[in-house]
């Protein structure tokens, strides 16, 4: 394996000015929501992140925009700066831009801000995202997912979907872990616990039992309808700056210890082991940066499309045993009370899956964490450093963010 | 559609399974290339392939198609890896039971053409059971 990792000297040491932080976050509640429209959910939740980073509009140079999958016409908006025109940023915005890569586009939406603001390139950098998933028909949006991340020549004559495609992997995961329909199903379970204490989750009012999930009707064998992701409506957003301009604006930031990616694939037939993916080697990649690993870390939020898929990352990224992430779930370790949180908002599983946002809101819910603002039900108590996983499509890339907690000018 | 597309097709069409492989470096490339993404060689030709393999993982779509594809489900896909070298995303026909359960990750599978009409409708290549789970010779 290529060695990508930047060398000490080009890394931006935590304490340093220049260093970019999250400062400031916002959400919406996800599910469906018939009446809330695109560009009002983008100024509600803009106004949101702003506020919470206690920053005027005025003081944002560069609007970095996740986008929609609902419509086309929409994230057309998003690439030619509809929202600086609705923020009234005319005349002021330095720069707008759509950035996409699947679910996980928060990420690289992460990775493009910090290295704007770390070179001076911009300043304030605030991030939005919001779908229309739970208000579109959902026919029409299966559809349109085949148009994003399966080969028209080579997949989509053969009517691959995205159900299949987590089927796929589902499959080899539990082939190769020995997981029992159970265990996956109580992926599914813990996750729910959680969305249970998130008042933005689409599932917040809604039990669920290992007995449900394996109850309700296979869709694409062996994933059963509830364990697939429910289309929901949502909206995220966030705001970056350097550490020196956060000084006066907060006591406690989120920085960034490291970064590590790795693209496996574009097509899942071309995926060598469907039960690995590229979460090793995008771990070792950001371990290398940060210098700590799993052990240092107090929760995780790593993208949860199926249950397999965050299985499979947790074991990429060290969470656990090889093979035993789908027994670890079940055993409550993840869940509300447990040794190690993951994916306290209740994940796209339960929370809601809002396209390409489903990753964005557990980095926002990581970055909650981190800054304490979780409420009592749901906060990672002392909580310093969290573990981001972010995937999509086709599962084509594994994306690892690093954060760590920043009070006072220190990491502590 | 490209010289790619259709080269592979009019193959599955004549029932045969063509793989791409580079003169160059002689591996096996699927699916076809512009260059081969070992070598960069641009010396690449089609080779019919024996059609064996191992079935790395499946799926039966039984709910919520494509457009198009209502009257198709219940239908299997699979990732097939060839003893060639190459893998593909593949349908699977059911076993004799008029199911898929007979299959399991890691089993060996083969090609199975369809018929040129079928290739027609759906440009698919199937594959099958290598052995049926009731046979025991």
């Amino acid at each position: 394996m290529a060695d990508v990792t930047p060398s000490g000297s080009l890394q931006v040491e935590a304490g340093a000015s220049n260093d970019p932080v999250f400062i400031g976050i916002g959400e919406l509640p996800s599910g469906k929501y018939p009446h809330r429209t695109f560009i009002g959910d983008l100024t509600e939740v803009a106004t949101l992140a702003m506020r919470d980073a206690r920053i005027q509009p005025s003081e944002v140079d560069t609007i970095l925009l996740i986008p929609c999958l609902h419509s086309f016409d929409d994230q057309a908006d998003l690439i030619f700066s509809r929202v600086v025109e609705e923020l009234g940023l005319s005349g002021q915005a330095k720069s707008n831009m759509m950035i996409h890569s699947g679910g996980s586009t928060s990420d690289n939406a992460v990775r493009v801000a910090s290295g704007l603001i770390a070179s001076g390139h911009a300043r304030t950098v605030l991030v939005l995202q919001a779908e229309r998933w739970g208000s579109a028909d959902l026919s029409e949006m299966v559809t349109m997912l085949t148009l994003n991340g399966i080969p028209k020549e080579w997949e989509r004559p053969l009517g691959q979907t995205f159900n299949a495609i987590g089927a796929l992997i589902t499959q080899r995961y539990m082939a190769a872990s020995g997981s029992s329909p159970e265990d996956m199903a109580s992926v599914c379970v813990a996750l729910r616990r959680w969305a249970q204490l998130n008042p933005n989750a689409m599932f917040k009012d809604k039990s669920l039992t290992v007995e449900q999930v394996l109850a309700s009707r296979m869709v694409a064998d062996p994933l059963h309808a509830l364990e697939c992701p429910p289309l929901a409506d949502g909206a995220v957003g966030f705001v970056m700056t350097s550490a020196e301009n956060a000084k006066g604006l907060t006591d406690s930031s989120v920085r960034i210890a490291g970064s590590g990616g790795c693209v496996s694939h574009y097509s899942i037939g071309q995926e060598a082991d469907l039960g690995v993916l590229g979460w090793r080697t995008a771990s070792e990649r950001a371990y290398a940066q940060s210098g700590w690993g799993p052990q240092d870390a107090d929760f995780a939020e790593v993208y949860d499309s199926y249950a397999a898929v965050t299985a499979i990352a947790c074991e990429g990224l060290g969470l656990c045993p090889g093979g035993e992430a789908a027994r670890w779930f079940a055993t409550g370790a993840t869940s509300p009370g447990g040794d190690f949180p993951m994916n306290t908002n209740g994940g796209l599983l339960s929370a809601g899956h809002t396209g390409v946002g489903g990753g964005t809101a557990l980095l926002v819910e990581g970055v909650r964490q981190l800054m304490w603002k979780a409420g009592p039900e749901r906060q990672v108590d002392g909580c310093r450093r969290a573990i981001i996983g972010g995937t999509g499509g086709s599962y084509m890339d594994a994306q690892v963010l690093l954060l760590e907690r920043v009070a006072n000018g220190a990491i502590r | 559609m490209t010289e790619l597309v259709d080269t592979f097709r009019q193959g599955l069409a004549r029932g045969e399974l063509l793989v791409q492989s580079c003169v160059t470096c002689g591996k096996a490339i699927m699916y076809p290339r512009h260059r081969c993404p070992f070598c960069q060689s641009s010396d690449l030709e089609w080779r019919t392939s024996a059609g064996e393999g191992v079935l790395h993982s499946y799926t039966v779509v039984r709910a919520v198609p494509p457009k198009g594809f209502e009257d198709d489900v219940p239908y299997a896909l699979g990732v097939v890896k060839l003893d060639e070298g190459a893998q593909l995303l593949v349908r699977l026909r059911p076993s004799g039971n008029a199911s898929w359960d007979g299959y399991a990750c890691d089993a060996r599978v083969r090609f199975e053409p369809a018929c040129p009409d079928e290739i027609q409708r759906r440009p698919a290549p199937w594959f099958a059971l290598a052995a049926e789970p009731e046979d025991t010779r």
